[in-house]
């Protein structure tokens, strides 16, 4: 029997992108699984330190004692977690899906679909995490873990976008930042890294030469959660856009 | 014959290095071929720049009559198999075969399974717990079930046991006649592939300094071994490819001799024997550069 082995010209672009999508999923217990049972444990951990505050107050401060427990930011976590599972993905599975012989085009939609997908992924838990959190009054301690301080919206709906915009962010933060690795290696983060902090330092200068530490305060406030969430999307955007235009001339080396 | 890659004097600078320089070839579709030289020599960066994963400095590539560089269409029918391919943190070798099918349309699934067995390969076990010839094992298999019309193998068998590469050969050789396609492999262990390749290109210091059909490489060198006064004689007004000899004796190794030269050197006293392709080309690739401009 011989058959040729013919070239094909198969499948859609929408089609490799999305490929490229189940190949990050492929392995989905270290970012869909695995994440949940950490938060569970830090949830777990909270619940515990809540009881034992409450057992050791008394009925008199116990509303003092919940003021306490708005904020400690335990939930954090699963932000930094997913920068970090960005970072990954186009350190490790980036050069992994050149071997694939997925166009780099390709590799960073299908990304940025995952990306996407779980942003509304987690966004989803985080919400309703918040829900129950909110509907039980802190878990029946006034704790905070997952609807805190600040970041808390009246509407759910809201407050699922306003995790969903912070989740894109962190997630396409990672993938430009990591992006500048994969394309400069070791200089290109010295030269970014040095850029970053003379970038922050030089605008927490400005603000301290012009006195306007005060407006900046208030434009946190003005805005609230939701207005700066929706602001981080000007970031986010400039991020892909960077990252996209970092890895289309990236090479994948040894 | 249909060209399935057309390189035209391309060139790869790092800094003031030239990787690849001003190399032109093209390869013929259902072959194998083997691109052989030392380390360094420039084979993974020529690869690398045929799949689309470098950028050329200068010079034209076209893989099936178009330029492989973010080309969907070109890289679908390519299969890139590199010895230092990384993999996403925490894949097992299951992973890599429930996708890789996404990604090869001629793959085949049951093919797959059978070179695991062949291969003891633990489909359960992360890919960063697998020893080297394991990780190889990884990329043999990936690089064969895939099918792709062009296939690339940069050094397959790092750390593989003989048992293992000789698998890998057999394995090559049975699908390659039952699914023709076109196989570059990369390699330092010439001979023992030596039998497996249609033609060789021998890249070294970046330039192509052999481009040519296995067959006609293996019978385009001689060694003439005899006494030194009947061996100088007889190589006398002839290239000389490489000489050594101890006391009395001289091994000369020349190129291709005709059937009354064979005679000739039989006549006197010489002793003719085959040069090993690995041979030919250790010969060839040790000569200063200006020699293998004049044979190359």
């Amino acid at each position: 029997m011989t058959t040729t082995t013919q070239t094909r010209n198969s499948g859609g672009e929408l089609q490799r992108v999305l490929n490229v999508t189940r190949l990050h999923l492929t392995n989905k217990f270290p970012i869909m699984v695995l994440p949940l049972l950490i938060l569970g444990f830090i949830f777990l951990v909270n619940l515990m330190i809540w009881w034992l505050v409450f057992s050791a107050v008394g009925p008199a401060d116990t509303a003092d004692a919940s003021q306490g427990m708005q904020f400690s930011g335990a939930s954090t976590f699963i932000f930094v977690y997913m920068l970090v599972v960005a970072v990954q993905a186009v350190n490790l599975t980036f050069p992994f899906a050149l071997g694939y012989s997925v166009t780099r085009r390709d590799f960073y939609l299908g990304t940025s679909v995952t990306f996407v997908l779980l942003s509304i992924y987690y966004a989803a838990v985080m919400t309703i995490m918040a829900s129950i959190e909110r509907a039980t009054d802190g878990w029946g301690f006034g704790g905070g873990m997952f609807d805190v301080i600040y970041f808390r919206t009246e509407n759910m709906l809201l407050q699922f976008v306003l995790f969903l915009l912070v989740f894109l962010f962190f997630f396409f933060v990672g993938a430009a930042t990591s992006s500048v690795y994969v394309r400069w290696r070791a200089n290109g983060m010295y030269v970014f890294f040095a850029s970053l902090t003379v970038i922050v330092v030089g605008l927490a200068a400005l603000a301290t030469a012009t006195e306007s530490w005060g407006p900046v305060g208030e434009w946190f406030v003005t805005n609230g959660a939701i207005g700066v969430a929706l602001w981080s999307l000007v970031l986010t955007a400039l991020a892909a856009v960077t990252g996209f235009v970092l890895l289309r001339k990236a090479t994948p080396k040894n | 014959m249909t060209a399935v890659v057309e390189v035209d004097g391309l060139t790869k600078t790092f800094g003031t290095l030239n990787a690849v320089d001003n190399v032109s070839f093209t390869v013929e579709e259902n072959k194998i071929y083997g691109l052989l030289g030392r380390n360094g020599a420039g084979k993974t960066t020529l690869m690398q720049l045929l799949t689309g994963q470098d950028f050329a400095t200068r010079g034209g590539i076209k893989v099936f009559g178009e330029t492989p560089v973010e080309n969907a269409k070109v890289l679908q029918n390519v299969c890139f198999i590199k010895e230092s391919q990384k993999y996403p943190d925490d894949f097992k070798v299951k992973h890599v075969l429930t996708s890789a099918p996404w990604f090869f349309r001629n793959w085949d699934r049951e093919y797959a399974d059978r070179l695991v067995d062949d291969f003891r390969l633990p489909t359960n076990r992360r890919i960063k717990k697998l020893s080297r010839g394991q990780l190889s094992a990884v990329g043999v298999i990936v690089g064969l079930a895939s099918r792709a019309p062009l296939t690339f193998f940069d050094e397959p068998y790092l750390g593989l046991d003989a048992v293992a590469r000789q698998i890998f050969y057999d394995r090559l050789l049975e699908d390659y006649a039952e699914h023709p396609r076109t196989v570059i492999l990369s390699t330092h262990l010439i001979d023992e592939v030596s039998n497996l390749l249609e033609h060789v290109l021998v890249i070294d210091e970046g330039r192509i300094i052999i481009d040519d059909d296995a067959e006609d490489l293996r019978g385009s060198a001689t060694t003439v071994v005899g006494t030194r006064g009947a061996v100088d004689a007889f190589v006398e007004r002839r290239e000389v490819l490489h000489r050594e000899g101890i006391g009395g004796l001289a091994s000369v190794t020349i190129g291709a001799l005709s059937g009354a030269e064979r005679q000739h050197a039989s006549d006197a006293g010489l002793e003719l024997s085959p040069v090993s392709l690995q041979q030919l080309i250790v010969r060839k690739t040790n000569t200063s550069s200006t020699e293998f401009e004049q044979s190359a």
